[in-house]
């Protein structure tokens, strides 16, 4: 009997949220399908990988992550770089040294950062702040303020900041902003909720329903995202439309399989190669449970899962 | 050696003397000063307050107390341990549970209604409405040197005769034969016999002196783990002689179920457990019913209690611990072995306690008579009874089938785990209105127009959330988002908003809600509707089903069932259907004290209740986070709540 096809197409669809502006905006979501299901119909935005540059990163960075930046002074060096790599739609600024109870960056000097970097490079930018409430609100507010008109991203508002975060990147400022709840289709749509009762409108809203390194309670993250897509897509539940994206670099790249020295540990070989062994896989999964786009740290995974989608779409 | 003094508002001080180091709540409960405690003194309810008069103690300030209240000698006492001679101030608020207990149960005309119509119908649903006790008259020939049987063998042998019994067994209660030769000889033999009468057995409770005002009483209690209530009622014509509740002396080992088993274990516990229930609760009720009625000790045949699986357990002195452990297994769920001199209560020395028998580790005795009030055993059609009390239990069915689960709302609705909150006594917010514009409460308190409110009872906790929610004070999660004069940050930046300020209260402080007790309350509504979707789910039901829900239960009777409905307590179904019908407990325990074929339906009904155990369904949990948002995450489970947010 010969095979016959029986796409599987939804009537809804994901919200497509375009980020960045000219020739190099991109956007995400539109699809109608499953994640990758791109034999059911075809995926007229393909999931987007983008490179994170952490302002603390190169300290702890392993050895040929470290020379693939080598020579660079600042932020806007690493952009640079970083834009140049095949794959990459966007970058990923992450303002890890603010944290106040760390190096305690001010919020003027990120913003400094990410508008020497937005001269430099004309990717589209999403602002990862450093999970301190108070800290990031300022943050996102001041960065949405100094980039006006370049459609940025803020990665994220919380239940807590969603507020002032929405308000000023969202409202004010016009910018996307990022809905971060912590993996559970439940909280992410109350937070959608409240984001558009403030005032948000949907299509600025790009949800991170929350990430853990694969073998870290991954399972859980997987069926949220697949939870969160089944009602999108089959439920038609527009609360649950937006677009995810998932940073995946700063979850996988803390875990001991991409940080313990080979000498702890001769019997798992290379610690580069587990870190970037550690990212690729958490973003294939992820990819193919249901995020529209992927924030990934190495070259070299960046190569890899843009070869896999480029390859399946 | 420290001496510490326990002071009160109104009363004698307690002294107690101490060890340096020793805990004051510790102190304060060997002492039987009443100190208020939910949280079992984890420092988490922050209700054990108590003033520093004089002298000292080793105490961290938390979250509780604020910098002021600190300076100004406030305390809480379960992280106060001794260092010094001290003056401790308990306030009244903290022993207003025991003192001061509105009647909460047919308090009102409108009570008394509710319960009057709940009797009527477990009445026309064919149950009849008769028990075993009847007053037999008897004139005995009087003794003579001939005839010289004892007074014993002599009332025996007239009872046979005049009942017909045979050859059947006779027992004559203790206390009956202590009094005999007294009753005999007070009006020339004629005596008047309180029967209990079975097939082949009968048992003399009491020997009564011809003229003599004779009432066959009996004692209905409803035992929850918060309130205590009580009716003295005549078993003949079923009149209710007098009626009391209280608080639950246990209380201070705990405000939920869990606390108390596990302070039960501890050394010493289940006595002190018992004795809390028994000699700090019931005597004092049993005292104030019999005097309010004028009936003796002796004069009282049966006790009939309703109470949850916990509570008959700690009632009867049993271990309860496997009931907090799984698999959860309670020791019985029904039996009719426990008399009231078991438990040290000295009445009639043959009455019984009967327990209203239990359903399952957390539906018990309180609800099994609930559901028998209810009336839901006796319809075609759908119904759903609603027990909101310190556990919300739900049971669902008709005359065809019962289903039961219990979902642990925590002691929300009887203002446990909410800083103001209190129980539906004098003083209490029970409703709650606000205005859209200047932000300004209207506020209803029981005890009347000029009683200055002290706290929030559960009822007018719903009421507040609901109206701050209408009026955009707080979003879908209870969080603040708007500003005005009633509304205020502490110093950790948790807002609240006001609902009565100081010198408009009768209470040390304002009456306020915060954003931690929103938080607590949007739980507990959130376990009981989530217990409602799982449960009505796993019959492939959804609420439109349901054809009435009748709602029972501490909270106040005044509960705003649209207000309920609209933070997404009770499904979104027409308001017509709900049915308030007060204290279904106490109502089921006043039918199985009158009438055996109540006693008797309860049983079978728990037999055919099915038990659903929520805590291990995997969607418990999912659908809970959802219910934890005003209304619902889903907002397609509340179309007429959604609509009206619309305008």
């Amino acid at each position: 009997m010969p095979f016959k096809n029986k796409p599987q197409t939804f009537s809804a669809a994901i919200k497509p949220v375009e980020l960045g502006t000219g020739d190099k905006a991109i956007t995400i979501g539109g699809e109608n399908v499953l994640p990758l299901y791109s034999f059911d119909a075809p995926i007229e935005n393909a999931p987007k990988v983008g490179v994170e540059i952490s302002d603390t990163m190169l300290e702890t960075a392993p050895a040929r992550l470290k020379e693939f930046y080598a020579g660079c002074e600042t932020m806007a060096d690493m952009a640079k770089k970083a834009a140049e790599l095949p794959g990459v739609s966007f970058i990923c600024l992450h303002f890890e040294s603010a944290d106040p109870n760390g190096a305690d960056t001010s919020a003027d000097d990120c913003v400094a950062a990410a508008k020497a970097v937005s001269e430099a490079v004309d990717l589209p930018l999403v602002i990862m702040g450093c999970k301190n409430n108070e800290k990031d609100s300022e943050l996102f507010n001041k960065v949405s303020d100094a980039l006006q008109g370049k459609n940025i991203l803020v990665l994220a508002a919380k239940e807590e900041t969603y507020k002032a975060v929405g308000a000023s990147a969202g409202l004010a400022f016009n910018q996307k902003v990022g809905a971060e709840s912590s993996v559970d289709i439940n909280l992410a749509k109350q937070l959608n909720v409240l984001m558009t009762q403030l005032g948000v409108k949907q299509d600025s809203i790009v949800m991170n329903v929350g990430n853990a390194a694969a073998g870290y309670g991954f399972e859980y993250v997987v069926s949220t995202m697949e939870r969160v897509r089944l009602a999108a897509l089959g439920q038609n539940d527009t609360t649950l439309q937006m677009p995810i994206m998932t940073p995946v670099a700063a979850e996988t790249w803390g875990v001991k399989e991409a940080i313990a020295s080979e000498a702890d540990m001769p019997e798992w070989g290379d610690v580069e190669e587990r870190g970037v062994d550690m990212e690729v896989v958490t973003a294939t999964a992820v990819l193919a449970a249901g995020s529209d786009a992927v924030i990934l740290r190495h070259p070299e995974s960046i190569a890899t899962v843009s070869k896999l989608i480029s390859e399946l779409m | 050696m420290f001496t510490i003094r326990f002071c009160f508002e109104n009363g004698d001080p307690v002294e107690a003397s101490a060890q340096e180091g020793d805990n004051l709540l510790e102190i304060a409960r060997r002492h039987n000063v009443a100190i208020d405690a939910p949280c079992s003194g984890n420092a988490s309810c922050g209700k054990c307050r108590v003033q520093l008069l004089k002298g000292q103690l080793k105490s961290e300030r938390t979250r509780h107390i604020t910098r002021a209240e600190y300076g100004a000698g406030w305390r809480l006492a379960c992280v106060s341990t001794v260092c010094a001679d001290a003056d401790v101030l308990v306030p009244d608020i903290a022993s207003a549970y025991r003192s001061r207990m509105k009647i909460a149960d047919l308090g009102s005309g409108e009570e008394v209604a509710i319960f009057e119509q709940v009797v009527q119908n477990i009445k026309d649903a064919g149950i009849e409405w008769k028990n075993n006790f009847t007053l037999l008259n008897l004139e005995l020939t009087e003794p003579t040197l001939d005839d010289t049987m004892p007074d014993n063998e002599r009332l025996l042998r007239a009872v046979r005769i005049a009942t017909g019994i045979g050859t059947g067994h006779i027992q004559m209660a203790f206390s009956a034969l202590k009094k005999l030769p007294d009753s005999l000889r007070a009006a020339n033999f004629k005596v008047q016999c309180v029967l209990e009468r079975f097939k082949e057995e009968l048992i003399i409770h009491d020997v009564i002196p011809a003229g003599e005002r004779a009432t066959i009483a009996g004692m209905a209690v409803d035992i929850g783990t918060t309130t205590v209530s009580a009716l003295m009622v005549d078993m003949e014509t079923g009149k209710i002689l007098a009626k009391a509740s209280t608080g639950n002396g246990q209380i201070r080992y705990g405000a939920d179920v869990i606390n108390r088993i596990i302070e039960s274990t501890k050394t010493g516990g289940r006595a002190r457990l018992q004795n809390a229930i028994v000699e700090e609760t019931l005597f004092p009720l049993l005292e104030g019913l019999c005097h309010e009625a004028r009936i003796p000790y002796d004069g009282v045949y049966r006790i009939c209690v309703a109470s949850n699986t916990t509570m008959n357990h700690l009632l009867v002195g049993v271990n309860s611990d496997p009931i907090r452990m799984e698999p959860y297994i309670p020791a019985f769920f029904e039996t009719r072995s426990v008399k009231a001199i078991d438990l040290g209560i000295e009445i009639s020395s043959d009455a019984k306690v009967i327990l209203a028998p239990n359903v399952g580790s957390y539906v018990g005795g309180d609800i099994t008579a609930g559901t028998l009030a209810s009336g839901i055993w006796n319809r075609p059609e759908f119904s759903l009874f609603i027990d909101l009390g310190t556990n919300g239990e739900l049971v669902f069915g008709n005359e065809d089938f019962l289903m039961t689960c219990a979902c642990s709302a925590g002691p929300a609705f009887e203002g446990g785990d909410i800083s103001c909150g209190m129980r539906a006594t004098d003083g209490a917010i029970e409703a709650c209105k606000i205005d859209p514009e200047t932000l300004e409460p209207e506020l209803t308190v029981v005890g009347g127009p000029n009683e200055r409110p002290v706290g929030i009872c559960g009822s007018g906790i719903i009421d507040a959330i609901c109206q701050m929610f209408l009026c955009g004070i707080i979003n879908a999660k209870g969080a603040f988002v708007k500003e005005c004069r009633r509304i205020r940050r502490d110093e950790h930046g948790v807002a609240s908003y006001v609902l009565a300020f100081r010198d408009e209260a009768g209470s040390v402080r304002d009456v306020e809600i915060n954003e931690v007790d929103i938080d607590n309350f949007i739980r507990a509504k959130a376990a009981i509707f989530s217990g409602i979707h799982i449960m009505l789910a796993s019959l492939d039901f959804d609420v439109s089903v349901i054809e009435n829900v009748y709602v029972a239960g501490g909270i106040g009777s005044g509960i705003n069932m649209k207000n309920a409905v609209t933070i997404g307590m009770l499904p979104d179904i027409p308001l017509e259907k709900y049915h308030y019908i007060g204290n279904s407990s106490l109502c089921g325990a006043y039918a199985m004290l009158l009438s055996d074929a109540a006693a008797k339906k309860v049983v079978d009904l728990s037999k055919n209740m099915t038990y659903m155990e929520l805590s291990t369904n995997p969607a418990y949990m999912d659908e809970f986070v959802a219910a934890c948002f005003l209304p619902h995450t889903n907002e397609m489970l509340f179309p007429s709540v959604t609509e009206e947010l619309k305008h």
